[in-house]
């Protein structure tokens, strides 16, 4: 049993054996190469066809109508191949202008003395080899540059193999004459050759050496390249690979339980869900859609490229290309619309301040010092925001602000605590609105000033960059002694040594007429 | 130097003086053609003829026209244009002049 198939030979439909018709296809292929694509050769090729078509027709007649193997050999035979066409006129029926192609440079094999670069070279400029070489042989002393830029022909260029590359190396077409052309030059001088080596005289011998030692080191080379790139390719394909993960998992899941994984990015954070206290949720849910492109798009061209260089495949997506690319820039206006927008929310903002004057027990210098931290205990969300931090209290996120810090000297004699708080918004009401929510504590017993290490934002409130400024004004002769863990909310405070605010605490400091001054330091 | 060649060569020079030759007198079917010059062992394979015809029609030497065929597809017949005909006179001149030269020059008549 033989399958058939039907086509359609210059209107004339046949029913044709499978491998009669691979054949028969193979040879109008080979036709339609050697007579080329313009309108001569189309209409030379169908008129072949429309001949087939006939031969076929004649055969048929009172036989089966199907078309086997043996026909298609016979046709074959009666119209001749294009070598035979090349035999029977001697130079070709070609039929665009013989003469010139496209040059490429080719590894000389035929005549090469290690890796056939400057051979190729010579072919390619079509000057003499041993000009070639010994411009080669002058660069590799200048710095070895000579050596690098052979070493990287070697391994780029490849090597002619086909009389079809050897032609192509000297610029001329390809067609069948010049191939049989090139075959017959190339042939004796290629015969001589390889008799002058075989004759065994000591310099064709080393050329031989050289030689093979060249091809070999030619083909280690080109391994060791193939290697590099097929290992780039899976280092891409892997990291795209858990990029893409971690992203989606973080973005929408926002869980982390790849966080054991030994991967080069784990998503130790939960964007979504952080997001919400900073911004408002449209911004959220377009500024994640943005981000998710933004990020994504990129991953996946790197999981692309990675699977290319891997398997070597050849495809042609460029419109794919280019919508990503697209897909990609409008991620980027639409995430700068969305933060342009957002950023207005924080356009206005609000002070509001409150002074306390307190009368600290006299005799002994004021101990400032933190409260407990109270927050310490819940769940912490790994936040890396300056003087930020969210916990998670009861199943309610709780936002935190560390306090600043700062001493100054009073300008009454009195001892007064100032407590600024601040915060922005879209506009002043909203602002104010913020501010109140804020609650910060403090307490003065005795002799020791206790301040909360946290700020608290009014419940439901979003980030919006609010700030509590904590300073005290003391009168001149007051002394302070900075606790040890008190030195986290120093603000910059100014004072005669210009101590750095981290090793400010465990001292006690007096204010004088020229500013606060460590006492250790007063004879 | 291989006798095939030399034979291809001198085989192409007179190629196409010999498809106008066939074509003088009368139109004649591409399969016509193909069996006077295989009688005659001008050509072996047919694909020969192909490119050949083409080029002498698109040189404005022949002309083609079609005719519907009883069984298979339209027929083109190739006939002798008015360009192709005193093409074809002037080539019988030089190729008389060619036999003769040869013939001198066997013979070593100028010697």
């Amino acid at each position: 049993m033989k399958k058939t198939i039907t086509i359609n030979i210059s209107g004339t439909i046949f029913h044709i054996e499978e491998d009669a018709y691979e054949k028969l296809q193979g040879y109008l292929n080979k036709l339609k190469n050697h007579f080329g694509s313009d309108p001569e050769g189309v209409e030379i090729v169908s008129d072949i066809e429309t001949r087939i078509c006939e031969l076929f027709l004649e055969k048929g007649k009172g036989e089966s109508t199907v078309v086997v193997n043996e026909w298609v050999d016979e046709i074959i035979a009666i119209m001749g191949t294009p070598e035979d066409f090349a035999e029977e006129v001697g130079t070709p029926v070609s039929v665009g202008a013989p003469g010139k192609g496209k040059k490429r440079l080719y590894r000389d094999a035929g005549n090469q003395i290690i890796g056939g670069v400057c051979s190729g070279l010579a072919a390619y400029f079509n000057i003499d080899p041993l000009v070639v070489r010994i411009l080669m042989v002058i660069l590799f002393f200048a710095n070895g540059i000579g050596l690098l830029v052979y070493l990287v022909l070697w391994i780029a260029v490849p090597k002619a193999q086909t009389t079809a590359h050897r032609l192509e190396m000297r610029g001329k077409k390809v067609d069948v004459s010049s191939i049989e052309q090139t075959v017959r030059d190339d042939n004796p001088s290629e015969k001589g050759t390889a008799s002058r080596l075989s004759d065994s005289g000591t310099p064709s011998k080393g050329a031989k050496i050289a030689r093979q030692t060249g091809d070999a080191l030619s083909d280690v080379l080109r391994g060791l390249f193939k290697a590099l790139i097929i290992a780039l390719g899976i280092f891409l394909i892997f990291f795209a690979f858990t990029g893409l993960l971690a992203f989606i998992s973080s973005l929408v899941i926002g869980q982390t339980f790849l966080s054991d994984w030994p991967l080069p990015m784990n998503p130790d954070f939960q964007v979504s869900g952080i997001l919400e206290h900073f911004v408002s949720r449209g911004t959220v849910v377009w500024g994640l859609i943005c981000i998710g492109f933004l990020v994504g798009i990129p991953l996946l061209a790197m999981l692309y490229v990675g699977t290319k260089l891997v398997f070597n495949f050849k495809s042609n997506n460029a419109a794919i290309g280019l919508a990503m690319v697209g897909v990609w820039l409008l991620a980027l206006i639409a995430m700068v619309v969305v933060s342009s927008r957002e950023v207005s929310n924080f356009k206005d903002y609000t002070t509001l301040s409150n002074s306390e004057t307190l009368f600290p027990a006299k005799g002994k210098a004021l101990k400032i010092t933190l409260g407990e931290d109270k927050f310490s205990a819940y769940a912490e969300q790994d936040l890396d925001f300056e003087r930020f931090k969210m916990v998670n209290k009861e199943g309610r996120d709780i936002l935190l602000g560390e306090p600043r810090f700062d001493i100054e000297k009073s300008s009454t004699g009195d001892c007064v605590l100032v407590i600024k708080k601040q915060s922005r918004g879209k506009n002043r009401e909203q602002a104010n609105e913020y501010v109140q929510h804020i609650t910060y504590h403090y307490q003065l017993m005795d002799t020791v000033l206790l301040l909360d290490p946290w700020f608290l934002l009014g419940e439901g409130d979003k980030w919006k960059d609010q700030r509590v400024d904590v300073t005290l004004k003391i009168p001149e002769g007051m002394a302070v002694y900075l606790d040890e863990n008190a030195d986290g909310i120093l603000f910059d405070v100014d004072n005669v040594s210009n101590t750095w605010d981290r090793e400010m605490g465990g001292k006690t400091w007096v204010m004088l007429p020229e500013g606060l001054t460590m006492k250790d330091s007063i004879k | 130097m291989k006798i095939e060649n030399t034979k291809a060569q001198m085989r192409k020079g007179v190629l196409e003086y010999c498809i106008l030759l066939v074509l003088d007198g009368k139109p004649l079917y591409v399969s016509d053609i193909i069996q006077e010059l295989k009688t005659a062992k001008m050509i072996v394979v047919e694909g020969t003829l192909y490119p050949l015809l083409t080029r002498l029609k698109n040189d404005g030497l022949l002309t083609y026209k079609w005719e519907e065929s009883t069984q298979g597809p339209p027929r083109k017949y190739y006939e002798l244009t008015e360009e192709g005909r005193s093409f074809l006179s002037a080539m019988d001149e030089s190729w008389l002049e060619l036999v003769e030269t040869v013939a001198k020059i066997k013979n070593h008549e100028a010697r």
